[in-house]
């Protein structure tokens, strides 16, 4: 059951052989099945180039102009008509021959593991969401197609300039993977997403409040919400936990400086229990005991958005994305708005306005599809101005041109985090640890809600997260990554 | 499908009956005079409430969803248990149009119908040649497929989208209907294989002396013989390969066209928390339930006994 | 049974055995064998022999999962049979007699087809269904009216000490109408003259039950424990999509099933989650064994 290109010519000795190969699994011993079958994804064929054409100034990556092209959209905040209305039609305006199918889900691993263990991947895939699949297992196993081409071909609007030159610094970075050989660029991550707390301007301005700027002011802030009978603070525990450790560790950064993220990428011994992490668990594990709704526990994250866009909760900890999220049920003078964490003491390694930000939403081509130079060039109008803007236009969020958010008039949520960014400068953190390895991220997220629900203390949430990156630490399977 | 793969795939097994272990020592012994009535009134009176009580515990849920789905996000989650403001059939016709309940309605009929009609005939063949004929491997067959009983669905999952992909069934209905008898085959089987060992042996013979091939046997005089056992198998393989969910979920992923309402309503589900359309998912849950409530209503007296003629006779 | 046999027995058996061993045995044939790898769901595995058995071993989410199939195969069969014992006893001879004849409580038919209706409910809509129904906020079916009396909502998925119970009554919710009817008709086959001897003597309605109704009933009983115990050992769609945090808090209510799902699924380690599968096919292997070893009748013909 090798897997072949498919091409027509071999159709027929594709269906013959896999017709044997099922006849045979009546027949052959157990023993035989697994290197058989199941596995076949990669020892026989190795890498495949899929369709080639001929390269051109029209065509810089050579795609073969009526090789099909499967388009995987994760259905969630940002929906899938960007798709449907902006980036496919750029696409077929170029390759009019080619096919283009288009699927959407909520459930990307659901719907893909399959089909990558199949060795018949989509050509291009939006791997986001609550079950996207693990990024790092796909790197190690060569599903991901090598992006150095895409970024070091020219630009659509601009043949000048390499498209990497046309997108915000350290977009092609944060995609990069090294499995050992270097680092490669294999993920496009394409909406700039800037993290923090959210509220209503309205809510605070008929109330006379001002978001926080120290600790103290702070915990003042959360008991005067408190006092007119609203939740103060509040994020969904039943799915969306990891909003929260998205506030606890860039507070941690604020506290100690973006190495404290960088060690916990990095897998470094401790990274866990320093002390900037432990203070910032403190502190917001305050904020759980005092401050949340126990029953938010048990809550999704759009039912706590939609308590939010109700005047019933406080601040609310999310990504941008958050505004176009609920755009059906927000009141139109609700007016989103961003801030970021307060100083905990005047002696963070930080100032006020550090955030953390970073090009989100990942999309990936897959190597072993049939047409992977045709998911590249996909990525190549996505990364065009026509696509930039038009993407910004239907979703209301800035991607990594800059060129395609020119002029545009935000609507007040992303206008203010786009201000914060800006503001910001230099004092921007990130973190990877997440898309790297799924278990950490789904332990952390446990071990989130124990804290903030007061089931835990700080130093066993500490300790809890270190005992399981350490456990990753010496797990073999898993691929491991550096930055 | 088998027991596990769904809570409520519960099933008896064809049994003696209850009075076939009628036992003297069950009596009472006693000679204790009558109590007064009101002991009897009082158990009677807590009995009926507790009735009450479980009748709406199963039908408000249900009744709730129905008004909602009539409701407004905003009205589904302030006050629960008010009606709504206005009947807004828009909901509806969303969750009809743009949700596709309706298609998936039909898909699951399609799919469960010829797949309930394969498992009923194949399951019937099998069971009663290994309940009723002496040959060499018959424990082995048999035994291979009770064991099926106890396959968690989960571990075939992966491997099981290879079998059927290189036999290019993948994403066909051809494709989930032969994976729906064939996981429905253990229990099937096993239940069948009781049932046909408990009908008479004498008619079959006089069959057979009068010259009737075993063909014939089995669907002239077996098969009708045998229909209790029938219909309450298939009763039960309806029951479980109408909410089969994850067969369905990884072998049509790439066919969003043909899916059946499960995958609908969980895909309707996820949608809602996305876009928060909370009254779309109500409506498409009620659009799933009603055509339920109405067929088991016309044919609750057959399901009812048909359920239990194989487990009381 | 002579002639020809053997051909109709492998006429009728090629079909129905072809099928099970291409859709079934097959993959569970390869699934034990990738319980042996390293697979992670994409390229080539390594045979790392029992290494993922040892592992498991030392899981503690994996014995967390196992203890909460021993709470369920306890208390499922338990609280869904005691229920639709006594629902079945008053409908069918709860009631006055009459001229001898046993009747159940007033309105007993109606009960009967009201009870059995989430039975033919998928259980994914079931799962969402509860959703609404536990709802941890005035928004609850439960607690809306809890908050109205001015009472303190339940959190019923999130108390770790609630959560699993919590989801234990939805499928008892849903199993105890079946076995209503089930154990009606096992009543109901129950000579009537019995219950008049009975009677005669002066029995009430609880000794009715506990020295007549319960020793008739004992087959219909085991058969009914065996297959609660099987449906103990899946509760996935259930847990899935009601507990918070798949299957939390902090895994108080996870499953087997849920755990390869989240190994296979969501870490891509394909071997681990197969041998986890492994271990429960032989853990349901082994109850139903037991079980039906317990239980095991003679065939018997009329």
């Amino acid at each position: 059951m090798s897997v072949t290109p498919d091409r027509p010519s071999d159709l027929t000795r594709r269906t013959l052989l896999g017709r044997t190969a099922a006849a045979g699994l009546l027949v052959t011993p157990a023993a035989g099945l697994l290197s058989a079958c199941a596995t076949s994804g990669s020892d026989d064929t190795g890498k495949k180039d899929g369709a080639e054409g001929t390269k051109s100034d029209q065509n810089p990556l050579g795609v073969k102009e009526d090789a099909a092209l499967e388009v995987i959209i994760f259905n969630g905040g940002y929906g899938e008509k960007y798709a449907t209305d902006v980036h496919e039609p750029l696409y077929k305006k170029e390759f009019p021959k080619a096919e283009i199918k288009h699927q959407s889900t909520q459930a990307i691993s659901t719907v893909l593991q399959p089909r990558f263990a199949a060795g018949n991947p989509p050509e291009f895939v939006n791997n986001s969401g609550e079950k996207l699949m693990d990024f790092g297992a796909l790197v190690k196993d060569g599903q991901l197609q090598d992006l150095t081409e895409l970024w070091d071909a020219p630009s659509v609007d601009d043949p000048s300039k390499k498209v990497r030159d046309t997108v915000v610094p350290g977009t092609v970075e944060q995609g990069m993977y090294d499995t050992g050989d270097g680092a490669k660029p294999y993920v496009l991550y394409y909406v700039s997403t800037v993290y923090g707390l959210w509220y209503s301007g309205k809510l605070f301005q008929s109330n006379g409040w001002q978001p926080a700027k120290t600790w103290d002011e702070f915990m003042g802030l959360l008991d005067k919400i408190k006092g007119k009978g609203i939740t103060p603070y509040g994020y969904a525990g039943a799915n969306a936990a990891y909003y929260q450790w998205n506030v606890i560790l860039t507070h941690a950064a604020k506290i100690g400086g973006a190495d404290v993220l960088k060690n916990i990428d990095n897998l470094t011994p401790g990274a866990w229990t320093a002390d900037p992490v432990l203070k910032a668990a403190t502190a917001w594990a305050e904020v759980g005991a005092k401050y949340l709704d126990k029953s938010f526990e048990g809550l999704k994250h759009t039912d706590v958005q939609l308590q939010q866009d109700q005047y019933k909760v406080g601040f609310y900890p999310s990504g941008d994305w958050l505004e176009n999220e609920q755009k059906q049920n927000t009141p139109p003078d609700f007016q989103y708005q961003l801030t970021t964490m307060p100083d905990l003491t005047s002696a963070d390694a930080m100032p006020f306005g550090a955030l953390r930000a970073a090009a989100g939403e990942g999309y990936f081509v897959s190597a072993r599809s049939n047409n992977p130079r045709g998911g590249m060039e996909y990525m190549r109008q996505m990364l065009s101005t026509a696509g930039a803007k038009g993407f910004t236009e239907t979703v209301k969020a800035a991607t990594v041109v800059p060129a395609g958010s020119e002029g545009y008039a935000f609507p007040p949520g992303v206008a203010s985090s786009q201000a914060a960014l800006k503001a910001a400068g230099a004092n921007v953190v990130n973190l990877m640890f997440d898309n790297w390895y799924k278990e950490l991220d789904t332990e952390c997220r446990t071990a989130t809600n124990e804290l903030m629900f007061g089931r835990v203390k700080a130093e066993q949430f500490c300790e809890r997260m270190q005992k399981r990156a350490d456990a990753l630490t010496k797990d073999d399977s898993v691929a491991k990554f550096q930055r | 499908m088998n027991p596990h793969t769904t809570t409520q795939v519960t099933a008896p097994a064809p049994s003696a009956g209850a009075a076939g272990g009628l036992a003297a020592g069950a009596l009472p012994d006693g000679r204790r005079r009558r109590r007064g009535r009101s002991e009897v009134s009082v158990l009677t009176g807590l009995g009926q409430a507790a009735l009450i009580i479980w009748a709406i515990l199963v039908i408000a849920p249900i009744l709730w969803t129905f008004l909602a789905s009539f409701k407004n996000t905003t009205e589904i989650f302030s006050s629960p248990w008010t009606m709504p403001d206005h009947l807004r059939w828009e909901n509806w016709s969303r969750a009809w149009t743009k949700a596709h309940v309706g298609r998936y309605f039909l898909n699951s009929v399609l799919v469960v119908s010829l797949s309930t009609f394969g498992t009923m005939l194949l399951g019937s063949m099998a069971a009663y040649v290994l309940a009723r004929y002496r040959f060499w491997g018959n424990r082995f067959i048999y035994y291979m497929f009770v064991s099926g009983l106890a396959f968690p669905v989960f571990l075939a999952l992966v491997p099981l989208f290879f079998v059927v992909r290189n036999l290019h069934l993948l994403d066909s209905y051809t494709g989930l209907v032969l994976v729906y008898i064939a996981y429905s085959l253990p229990f099937t089987i096993f239940f069948l294989a009781a049932f046909f060992k408990t009908l008479p042996s004498s008619v079959a013979e006089a069959g057979l002396i009068d010259g009737a091939s075993h063909t014939r046997l089995f669907f002239q005089v077996m098969l009708p013989m045998a229909k209790p056992g029938l219909v309450s198998v298939a009763i039960f393989n309806v029951i479980g390969q109408w909410a089969q969910y994850q067969l369905p979920l990884v072998l049509l992923s790439n066919a969003k066209d043909k899916w059946v309402l499960t995958q609908g309503i969980a895909d309707i589900s996820v949608n809602a928390g996305y876009e928060a359309d909370w009254s779309g998912l109500f409506a498409a849950l009620t659009i799933a339930i009603l055509p339920m409530i109405v067929v088991y209503a016309i044919f609750q007296r057959q399901i009812q006994s048909g359920l239990t003629s194989g487990a009381v006779k | 049974m002579r002639h020809g046999k053997y051909p109709f027995v492998v006429g009728f058996l090629a079909a129905p055995v072809t099928l099970y061993a291409v859709f079934v045995i097959a993959p569970y044939a390869q699934a034990f064998q990738i319980s042996m790898t390293d697979w992670r769901g994409f390229s080539a595995p390594n045979y790392i022999g029992f290494e993922n058995f040892r592992r498991l071993f030392h899981d503690h989410r994996f014995w967390q999962a196992i203890e909460h199939h021993g709470i369920l195969l306890l208390a499922l069969p338990l609280i869904t049979i005691a229920i639709a014992l006594f629902f079945a006893f008053l409908l069918n001879v709860g009631g006055r007699s009459r001229g001898g004849q046993r009747r159940g409580v007033w309105g007993s038919n109606f009960y009967r087809v009201v009870f059995f209706f989430p039975q033919v409910l998928a259980v994914a809509i079931v799962a969402v269904l509860f959703q609404t129904v536990y709802r941890p906020n005035s928004s609850g079916l439960i607690n809306g009216v809890l908050m109205k009396l001015g009472l303190d909502p339940v959190l019923f998925l999130v108390r770790p000490s609630l959560a699993l119970w919590s989801i234990i009554a939805v499928l008892v919710w849903q199993a105890v109408g079946f076995y209503v009817v089930l154990f009606s008709a096992g009543m109901s086959a129950i000579p009537p003259d019995i219950y008049e001897a009975a009677e005669m003597d002066g029995a009430t309605r609880v000794t009715l039950f506990f020295r007549v109704t319960l020793p008739l009933l004992w087959d219909t009983l085991q058969v009914a424990w065996v297959y609660l115990g099987i449906a103990a050992f899946d509760a996935f769609a259930i847990v899935s999509v009601l507990s918070v945090d798949n299957g939390g808090p902090d895994g108080a209510t996870t499953v087997l099933a849920l755990e390869i799902y989240r190994n296979a699924f969501v870490y891509s380690k394909y071997g681990y989650a197969s041998a986890m599968g492994v271990a429960l096919f032989f853990l349901t292997l082994t109850f139903a064994a037991l079980t039906l070893r317990l239980s095991r009748r003679e065939s018997v013909e009329y």
